[in-house]
């Protein structure tokens, strides 16, 4: 070790300096060096990869349209990967947050990056590529994979169709918000059984509840605004000359959708931000 | 160097830390001493910004911890040993922290060996124990070759080969010139390694001196005697200051004279000493005089632990 002046003032490299770019390496090493979130990741795509592959397999009992149909396939390519992953992905994003308050890793974090909002971004940024990555692989390994099953029935769809690339990026991106949705709740609650909870019963209930409520219809359709109901519309092929909402006909357009879900994760976040600038760690 | 102005930290209607000044100088290995719940975690915690003052302030190296371009070569601490996630190996746990400020995969490796870690690095440090943890948390608070170093009950669970690794690492740091403030309830391993202490209490400074001045200050020297003619010799030296107690195996305490004057009284009386020696307190005695009213948390059957009167 280099002898040191009593009062340091030799430069430091700057290199070796607390930069951005280092807070998201430092947070892509700590999400792939767990077991817990690398299967988390990898079950994204297996779920994925899986119920595509059911369905396929199964798609002759599913009500085989006449000729080959976007709508038709994206729902069997899209559905598993988004049912499972969205919950997973809100799991993982829990995980990523209160499993450091659990095993007191948040000491460290925030000993060596005292700027709180700051690790939260990286945190999320990390978490929404490494998500959305992991289920663009399970979206277009499920295309592939089913690919061959439609076309024994001739109505095989490729990428190139319209409305096929913006539904399957769209819906990983989905996932990967519910993920950062996930992380937002997770700081707010400090908590792995109440912050899984609370993403379930965000996900899951909160629509089924809003949609048979004794209200006025309007009121029911609030739950067009759900998490879950922005899922749907990011995975659907875009319809050309639609309105953007309407939530008195019950329609969310798949741009829609991506502010909805984009909304939820970012509220969450900045109540996390809130949260975790203001309480002592 | 550290230096705290009028700190104060309130948990609920809880004062832990009550306005406290301090300054932790460069150069010396300070103790940070004080009875569980004294507050002394609660400051080491403000130093780097976990929690956030009351009122007051805390400045490392002339700033807020959090104001530093680069925290980590600041200052470096140990606060909780297994502030690792289990499932995490040591060698990825330590790469993560390090990648935040840029430092490479070389300076990892290095605190790993400096910590001896080398053989246990790949490993999760969930099957850690304990001693394993310090090494990590103080390869941890190495990893940014640090100005200041704040170390928490280091010595916590280490073999005597770590505790004495840990002691001699504490010195040489601050022969280096660096800012070393360490706390322990060891006294006898605080006493071997401090140059200088902070004793807190209910979170109030009850002391800020050399370990000399604290022992001297909180305890009296006194002169130990043998001798088969104990009356006369006490008869000799009696005065309004001079205290005598005669102890359960015969030897008699003395305390308001120095050995020299004990000796030259006992010589013209024609006393026969077997036994004169100069007893001085030890930090033990100092620590348990000056926090005996401040203690939080108190077993009970500690009665008579004050420093020899």
């Amino acid at each position: 070790m280099k002898a040191l002046e009593n009062q340091r003032v030799t430069a430091i490299p700057a290199r070796d300096r607390l930069r951005f770019v280092g807070v998201l390496r430092s947070e892509f090493i700590k999400l792939t060096s767990l077991r817990s979130t690398v299967g988390l990741l990898l079950a994204i795509v297996v779920f994925g990869l899986a119920t595509s592959a059911v369905l396929g397999v199964t798609v002759e009992g599913a009500g085989l349209p006449d000729k080959p149909s976007v709508g038709f396939m994206l729902d069997q390519v899209t559905v598993g990967t988004v049912l499972f992953g969205q919950l997973i992905a809100g799991v993982l994003g829990v995980l990523v947050i209160c499993g450091e308050y659990s095993s007191g890793t948040i000491q460290s974090t925030l000993i060596a990056v005292p700027a709180r909002g700051a690790v939260l971004a990286a945190k999320a940024v990390v978490l929404f590529v490494v998500v959305t990555a992991s289920a663009l692989v399970a979206m277009f390994g499920s295309w592939a994979v089913t690919y061959p099953m439609f076309a024994g029935f001739g109505i095989e769809i490729g990428l190139t169709a319209p409305g096929v690339m913006p539904a399957l990026i769209g819906g990983s991106v989905y996932i990967g918000l519910a993920g950062v949705l996930g992380l937002g709740i997770g700081t707010v609650l400090r908590s792995v059984a109440g912050g899984v909870a609370t993403v379930i019963s965000i996900i899951l209930l909160l629509p089924i509840v809003l949609s048979v409520l004794p209200a006025s219809s309007l009121v029911r359709n609030l739950h067009l605004l759900s998490m879950s109901k922005a899922g749907d519309a990011m995975s659907s092929a875009p319809d050309d000359g639609m309105v953007f909402l309407d939530l008195a006909d019950g329609y969310v357009s798949s741009g829609a959708g991506w502010l909805v879900a984009a909304a939820w994760a970012g509220i969450f976040i900045v109540m996390g931000t809130i949260q975790l600038r203001r309480k002592d760690a | 160097m550290i230096r705290a102005e009028a700190l104060v930290k309130h948990y609920g209607n809880k004062v832990a830390v009550d306005a406290i000044d301090f300054t932790v100088r460069p150069g010396q290995v300070t103790g940070f001493l004080g009875p569980n719940g004294a507050g002394k975690s609660t400051t080491m915690r403000m130093i780097v910004g976990l929690d956030r003052p009351t009122a007051g302030r805390v400045e490392v190296n002339g700033r807020l911890y959090r104001e530093h371009s680069a925290p980590l070569r600041e200052v470096g601490v140990l606060l909780d040993a297994k502030a690792a996630n289990g499932g995490r190996s040591a060698y990825k746990h330590l790469l993560s922290i390090a990648a935040t400020h840029g430092i490479g995969r070389a300076r990892v490796r290095e605190v790993i060996g400096l910590a001896g870690l080398d053989s246990v690095a790949g490993k999760r440090v969930g099957g850690f124990s304990l001693g394993m943890g310090q090494r990590l948390g103080i390869a941890t608070a190495l990893l940014g070759d640090p100005a200041t170093v704040i170390l928490d009950e280091p010595v916590n669970g280490l073999d005597p080969e770590g505790v004495r690794w840990v002691r001699t690492l504490m010195r040489n740091l601050a022969a280096e010139g660096r800012t070393v403030l360490l706390s322990s309830h060891l006294m006898s391993e605080m006493a071997q390694t401090a140059d200088r202490l902070i004793v807190i209490g209910r979170g109030r400074i009850l002391a800020d001196d050399s370990i000399g001045n604290v022992i001297a200050g909180a305890t009296h020297s006194m002169t130990r005697v043998r001798t088969p003619d104990a009356k006369r010799l006490m008869a000799t030296i009696a005065g309004p200051d001079v205290g005598v107690s005669v102890l359960a195996d015969g030897a008699i305490e003395i305390t308001g004279l120095t050995t020299e004057q004990v000796a030259i009284a006992a010589s013209a009386a024609g006393v026969v000493l077997y036994e004169i020696a100069s007893v001085s307190g030890s930090l033990e005695d100092a620590y348990l005089a000056l926090t005996a009213g401040e203690v939080e948390y108190r077993s009970s059957n500690t009665a008579g632990t004050g420093a020899h009167e």
